[in-house]
């Protein structure tokens, strides 16, 4: 059936009336569905962050490679070039003997003396070390170099690289029971708005029925009218995150520089774009619940 | 209807087996006392209630099959008036009548021709910027009748439509439903006015404990009181 717009027009009038007539409550469902949703753009900003903090962490964790004692100058060469064209692979740093002695020592700081006992010997190997782009490239690729002639062996931050996958895992998974549980509260007060208009005018409802209206034409209006609330609510939500991640952003990159926040802009459009939609869907889906109850006229 | 019973879930039977035949044009009425079953046979017609048993045909459709779906469009070939009126209290009488043409999404220029003929019919002409709260319970009742028949039914249901008047009050209303069957549209009336059914000299069919007791072409109404 196609739509009149004038019968578009109608249903768009009745919902505003409607939403005027009980204002105290479309005002309370829309604070609501404000505060569920801003709440949950917030966590959404966090969990993406922290996500984002840990890939960068992640992608700065290098491969130690540790080269056999026993090759020469040409073969140490050919294999950083190997291990240059492995793909992912965005740095190749050699690291000699005696560099890496120098960093030992400095590690030790003030306990150098320890060394001492070692007199001229140099017990560590020549190596490499190896940045990829990508963190989940970190393992393959240190297992794809441990397979090379004259690897001695290779290390990276197991643990670390470990210890942030597990914890972005956690943050995620509270983060999406948070999420269901808040869309639920805003659902439950949607559908109890839709159902207090409904119930204020059930007698024109009846005699809708009565003259032969179908229950579409009935229903309409009222699914304007969630979907107007959880839109309305929404939009404000959007607003003040945009604000408030606005100013995060600028106070960070001022004295806090090395955070590695997400960039604001399309950062937020993409988020608030989700919040909008998911905003109106709960609304829709709030009076559709509230309908199915009364309809039976 | 065709041997229509309905059994109520709570188990009382409020029809049994009742056969009844009307034809288009018919102006009937529905007499019986208080909980005999003339509600019930009202609200079948216009699939208010489902009939536990046997088979209605309202305007050549077996209503019985009816899906949920068409309803809407069986109640569109009905109009339908009740005791209490049931006007919507803050829209104006010519909203109210208009309204039953808006959702059925009528043009506007045709809804507004509509209107001021059926408000014209029922004599509310001067009437039609009043709220229903500003009118007498008669004109409340016209309101209705109008609205039930904006929309060129060719049955009217009406359950009790004088219930709630004087007897004066009452032959107005009677006088405009011999009007609209005039004009052709079946009439169908559960009442228990017996001055109303006395005097008009119509169909009555009389229905006791849910069973249809007497069908005269010419009837009266034959209770006491």
């Amino acid at each position: 059936m196609a739509m009149k717009v004038r019968t578009v027009e109608y249903f768009i009038r009745e919902a505003i009336v409607s939403l005027k007539r009980n204002g105290l409550m479309s005002i309370a469902s829309v604070s609501t569905v404000a505060l569920s949703m801003l709440i949950l753009g917030l966590f959404l900003v966090m969990v993406l962050n922290l996500n984002h903090m840990a890939s960068v962490l992640e992608s700065q964790v290098q491969i130690s490679v540790y080269l056999q004692d026993n090759l020469s100058d040409r073969e140490m060469r050919e294999v950083g070039t190997k291990i240059t064209k492995l793909p992912g692979v965005t740095m190749v740093t050699f690291v000699g003997k005696e560099e890496a002695m120098t960093r030992f020592k400095q590690r030790l700081g003030e306990q150098q003396g320890l060394l001492s006992a070692l007199g001229d010997t140099n017990p560590l190997p020549n190596g490499f070390e190896v940045k990829v782009d990508k963190p989940e490239m970190v393992k393959p690729t240190a297992q794809a170099i441990a397979q090379f002639k004259g690897i001695e062996t290779t290390k990276f931050g197991q643990e670390v690289v470990e210890h942030l996958f597990s914890l972005t895992k956690m943050v995620r998974w509270f983060g999406v029971l948070l999420i269901l549980f808040l869309a639920l509260a805003a659902l439950f007060i949607i559908s109890n708005t839709i159902r207090i208009t409904v119930f204020a005018r059930r007698k024109e409802i009846g005699i809708m029925k009565y003259v032969g209206a179908t229950d579409w034409f009935i229903r309409w209006p009222f699914l304007i009218e969630g979907v107007i609330l959880g839109l309305g609510g929404a939009l404000i939500a959007v607003f003040l995150l945009a604000e408030a991640y606005g100013m995060l952003t600028s106070k960070v990159y001022e004295s806090l520089a090395f955070l590695p926040l997400i960039p604001r802009s399309p950062f937020i459009a993409n988020i608030s774009g989700l919040l909008l939609v998911l905003g109106a869907m709960i609304g829709a889906l709030g009076s559709t619940i509230s309908l199915r109850r009364f309809m039976k006229v | 209807m065709t041997d229509v019973s309905k059994v109520y879930s709570n188990g009382s039977v409020a029809l049994s087996d009742v056969s009844v035949n009307i034809a288009e044009g018919d102006f009937v009425f529905v007499v019986g006392p208080s909980g005999a079953g003339k509600s019930t046979f009202i609200k079948l017609i216009f699939r208010e209630e489902w009939p536990t048993n046997g088979q209605i045909i309202v305007n050549g459709r077996n209503i019985t099959e009816l899906s949920l779906r068409e309803v809407p469009f069986l109640r569109r070939g009905l109009g339908i008036v009740f005791q209490d009126y049931r006007l919507l209290p803050n829209k104006s009488v010519h909203e109210n009548v208009a309204f039953a043409m808006e959702v059925i999404e009528a043009p506007r220029r045709e809804i507004q021709k509509r209107v001021n003929h059926v408000l014209e019919l029922v004599g509310l002409r001067d009437l039609a910027r009043n709220l229903p709260s500003e009118l007498s319970g008669g004109e409340q009742q016209r309101v209705a009748i109008a609205r039930a028949i904006v929309n060129k039914p060719r049955v009217v249901i009406a359950d009790e439509p004088t219930g709630n008047l004087d007897p004066d009050t009452s032959w107005e209303i009677m006088k405009i439903f011999e009007k609209i069957n005039e004009d052709g549209t079946t009439l169908v009336m559960a009442t228990h006015d017996k001055t109303v059914v006395d005097a008009m000299k119509r169909r009555v069919i009389a229905i006791e404990k849910g069973r249809i007791v007497r069908d005269e072409a010419i009837g009266v109404y034959g209770y006491e009181g």
